[in-house]
């Protein structure tokens, strides 16, 4: 009897628990589905709070890659003894060739500099970048990107050009304090406007979340062969013009790019402080004081970047200045170096 | 036990989704899937307590560790959580092949549903592959993640959690 009415008195309270929780559940339900929606329609104020997270969330990921990052060097250089003699002998070989290339590279730099004082020719800007390294990874199955460890206080803002020593690597798409998202060559999201192939054919490189890119709006009758190289054309106003991206892979009708860079492990790159008007649409914030592509003040007294680029990823000033082919540039103190395109 | 436990075993590998591992194009749904499975361990492990809302909280610190959609791994891991503690009331804990298929069933939901979301989300048709990859790998890492889960809590289901492993073995 007693059991009974206490069942009686217990089964309201039971189903108002249940009824609160299925409220809550709904809830939190439609809660995700406004995020869905807020996200996609790139709501400010949402950019804003996850900036300033993983700003504050920085100290934990750098400290959290260390273990991660040592063991990958312990790795990489246990392979690299094991490859010791193999590797010495392919590095004489390509040394035999580079010191071919150094004369050529010589003398098209004379003869270039001689008819640019003949024609009167106007220097470009020069290109100022700062370094630094990829602190996480965030690539899910929808998105390739990495965190650096170099935000607004270093100078970056939204839509510089990010590259290693291979080529370009991607775009900044957010800039916290210390701390700049970038949008890798293969995400979803990545248009690239570039030229490809000695005749300069222009289209647009997209990722396709895969490791290649694919390559649209190729002009009708365009050809193409196997390893013609793909450089930014800088048509968009916010890359600079001549970055290397990769080489053309693929057969007719499915023209392909394969990047320079090696996405999946990038290590140390450094962003191109290239300021153009057009960065006002990517850039709320609007542009630093002084002349296009000047290195922002903050920048200049930035700390060097820690660690040491790899070999594979060794001096990116090289790769820009290769790719505008002008001169080699003043490598400062502080890794910031002026590269002359 | 209070929430904290599966709550910071949960943070622990969201943080673990943003190092860098260096993993394949292709492998990069395992992690955050990792994440899901978790969340569903923790609701049928009987006595753990981790409420709705910090599951979808998790979910929602993943989506902005990744920097993905805002609210989609929120919503996976709020699936995941949903049906893992209806379930809890319904399989007794030490039937670790029933859970297994059921979790097979609901990743495979889990990652279909997610497949679409994402196509939806960017009005294109994403590539299925790594999706594919991450859910088998998840089913494969099921039992480990139970178990490792289940040491974690050793203290306070530790019959439990040896009567589930006895009976898969």
């Amino acid at each position: 009897m007693r059991g009974a009415a206490s069942s009686i008195y217990r089964s309201p309270r039971r189903s108002w628990r249940r009824a609160r929780g299925e409220l809550l559940a709904f809830a939190l339900y439609f809660f995700c589905a406004v995020m869905l929606i807020l996200s996609r329609i790139g709501h400010g104020a949402l950019d804003d709070m996850r900036e300033r997270f993983v700003d504050l969330t920085v100290p934990v990921l750098e400290a959290a890659s260390i273990p991660v990052i040592e063991a990958r060097h312990l790795m990489l250089r246990a392979r690299s003894y094991a490859e010791l003699f193999g590797e010495i002998d392919r590095l004489k070989a390509e040394n035999e060739q580079l010191k071919q290339w150094e004369w050529s590279a010589k003398l098209l730099e004379r003869k270039n500099a001689d008819l640019r004082a003949l024609l009167n020719a106007v220097d470009e800007p020069a290109l100022h970048f700062v370094s630094g390294s990829v602190i996480a990874d965030a690539r899910g199955p929808f998105l390739r990107s990495a965190l650096i460890n170099l935000g607004r206080d270093s100078g970056v803002r939204v839509g510089y050009a990010v590259i290693n020593g291979d080529g370009l690597v991607g775009r900044t798409v957010d800039a916290g304090t210390s701390v700049a998202r970038v949008l890798l060559l293969n995400d979803l999201n990545s248009r690239i406007p570039v030229l490809v192939g000695p005749a300069g054919v222009r289209a647009m490189a997209s990722g396709d979340n895969s490791a290649e890119l694919r390559l649209d709006f190729l002009p009708d009758g365009a050809t193409l062969y196997g390893g013609d190289e793909v450089y930014t054309s800088g048509s968009d106003g916010v890359l600079p013009r001549g970055l290397r991206v990769g080489t053309v892979t693929g057969t007719q009708g499915d023209f392909r790019v394969r990047p320079h860079a090696e996405l999946s492990s990038l290590d140390v790159v450094s962003v191109l402080f290239f300021d153009t008007p057009a960065l006002a649409t990517t850039d709320p914030l609007g542009p630093p004081e002084g002349p296009l592509s000047a290195m922002p003040a903050s920048a200049a007294t930035a700390t060097p970047p820690q660690a040491a680029p790899p070999a594979s990823s060794s001096n990116p000033v090289g790769t820009a200045a290769k790719q505008a082919g002008a001169e080699e540039g003043s490598a400062g103190d502080d890794g910031q170096t002026q590269a002359q395109r | 036990m209070s929430t904290i436990f599966p709550a910071l075993s949960v943070l622990f590998a969201v943080l673990a989704t943003a190092v860098r591992w260096g993993l394949p194009a292709d492998a990069t749904f395992i992690l955050p899937l990792i994440v899901v499975t978790m969340v569903f361990c923790w609701r049928i492990i009987p006595d753990a307590v981790l409420p709705l809302s910090v599951c979808m909280l998790l979910g929602l610190l993943t989506d902005v560790m990744s920097g993905g959609p805002l609210g989609f791994f929120a919503l996976m891991t709020l699936i995941a959580g949903s049906v893992g503690g209806r379930l809890r009331s319904l399989i007794a804990p030490h039937e670790l092949r029933i859970l297994w298929l059921v979790w097979v069933v609901l990743a495979a939901s889990l990652g279909l549903f997610g497949w679409l979301l994402a196509s939806l989300y960017f009005f294109r048709w994403i590539d299925w592959w790594p999706i594919l990859f991450g859910t088998l790998a998840s089913i494969a890492l099921f039992p480990v993640v139970l178990r490792g889960l289940g040491w974690i809590r050793q203290g306070s289901i530790g019959p439990a959690h040896s009567a589930m492993f006895r009976s898969w073995s």
